[in-house]
């Protein structure tokens, strides 16, 4: 038992000691020795938990996966209207992203490896797939334009928010995150929303802006 | 059945079961015994009596409220939208949850003694006064509006609407918490947000009808 939980403490060393150094020089410019000294552990403490720094890229961006879509289930479970839920839920990730080194640096980490790492391909399929499971819920609700097709939509609002994410580098002060998710919203609920609830949904983005010191666009 | 459940645990739950569907004086704990297949022995460990264990219910149920809430406060949507999920939620769970229909018909049978049922609703106005204090600072609610006395209002809003529903036609028991809730919003909500608030209870409501009728 005590075995396990040192086990466990060397794992999370080296994993905040690579985070650290990703999100300071980038994925590229960091050795697997410059990790070593940043933990301040052996070359064999780090190799009996990760192989390569693919490896150790890999459980930064799972860990950064598992906190997300903890986040957006969290939120999603609860019993309001599935619209609501994926508005807020959004702007909770980005809360999540400002306020977390180690999920930021989990994305910027992906961005980089891109098609090349298995479990970003997978992260993203499991984001669309929450996205789909709202947009049908919210459709029922009848909160969405009738025969949206859900999986374009879901797609466009991941590849908007994962644009947004990209703008907003690390150099970038988090407001600008915020900024670009509202005018998200503001372009999207028009072109999805059911026109009946339409005038709701911006009332609920407006306020849900403005608790992040923003304030959605006057589209008529 | 969850087979790693402790004693206490399913002599909660049968006793919860128990005391859901029929009145406390008609309940013994032969009855809770016999649903929960354990020995006499193992119920006096942890329950001397009857009532020992229906106090225990109460505390129960007290927590998973508490619990609840926090969750939905740690949601971080604005005060008064939390007050109104507060409520559907808790409301959902009344009509669903065996433990939270037990306690209600707990608290009316054993909440004199030591003013249960008293010292339980004022934990409350005070928990949800903090909420509308928030509210107020969002700038939801009308400039007169006093947040203890909005507070005071809700939960006896809430709790009332429970005593006057019949709690088996769920449907209905929510549908009464919306209608109560578009009356009395006019009463503290600045005029400007009235319709938004209108519309996010009638939406939480229609959810909270069709979640509880799959049930």
């Amino acid at each position: 038992m005590v075995r396990q939980a040192r086990s466990e403490a060397t794992r999370r060393r080296i994993l905040d000691a690579a985070v650290e150094l990703f999100s300071e020089v980038g994925f590229a410019a960091t050795s697997l020795g410059d990790i070593v000294e940043r933990a301040e552990l052996t070359k064999g403490a780090l190799y009996y938990h990760f192989d390569s720094k693919e490896s150790l890229a890999s459980a930064v961006i799972e860990e950064t996966a598992a906190e997300v879509f903890d986040t957006i289930n969290t939120i999603c479970s609860s019993p309001s209207p599935a619209m609501e839920n994926l508005i807020h839920s959004s702007f909770a990730v980005a809360d999540l992203v400002t306020t977390h080194l180690n999920v930021r640096t989990g994305i910027q980490v992906a961005r980089g490896l891109g098609e090349f790492n298995n479990i970003v391909a997978q992260s993203y399929q499991g984001a669309l797939e929450l996205i789909v499971l709202q947009l049908t819920a919210a459709e029922a609700d009848g909160d969405l334009r009738s025969a949206l097709p859900s999986d374009a939509v879901a797609e466009t609002l991941l590849a908007a928010y994962l644009g947004a994410e990209l703008l907003t580098g690390p150099t970038s002060v988090s407001a600008d995150l915020f900024r670009r998710l509202t005018r998200i919203w503001d372009i999207m609920l028009p072109a999805i929303a059911d026109p009946e609830a339409l005038p709701f949904l911006r009332q609920f983005l407006s306020r849900e802006a403005l608790r992040h010191g923003q304030s959605t666009l006057q589209l008529e | 059945m969850q087979h790693t459940d402790s004693a206490r645990e399913q002599i909660i739950r049968a006793a919860a079961h128990q005391f859901a569907h029929r009145s406390y004086s008609l309940v013994s704990l032969d009855d809770i015994l016999r649903e929960a297949e354990l020995t006499k022995g193992a119920m006096y460990f942890h329950f001397r009596s009857k009532h020992a264990l229906a106090l225990a219910l109460i505390d129960t149920q007290s927590e998973i409220m508490r619990n609840t809430i926090n969750q939905l406060l740690a949601n971080k949507l604005s005060g008064l939208e939390t007050l109104v999920d507060i409520c559907f939620s808790l409301a959902m769970q009344d009509v669903t949850d065996d433990l939270a229909k037990s306690s209600l018909h707990l608290l009316e049978a054993i909440g004199r003694t030591d003013d249960i049922q008293t010292r339980r609703l004022s934990e409350w106005v005070a928990a949800f006064t903090e909420i509308t204090r928030r509210a107020a600072e969002e700038g939801d609610l009308a400039d007169t509006a006093d947040p203890a006395d909005v507070s005071r209002l809700l939960v006896a809003m809430y709790a009332g609407t429970r005593q006057v529903s019949d709690l088996e036609n769920r449907a209905e028991y929510l549908r009464h918490l919306e209608r109560a809730w578009l009356l009395v919003l006019p009463g503290f909500v600045r005029t400007d947000r009235l319709d938004y608030f209108a519309q996010f209870v009638r939406r939480r409501s229609t959810v909270a009808i069709r979640t509880v009728g799959r049930c």
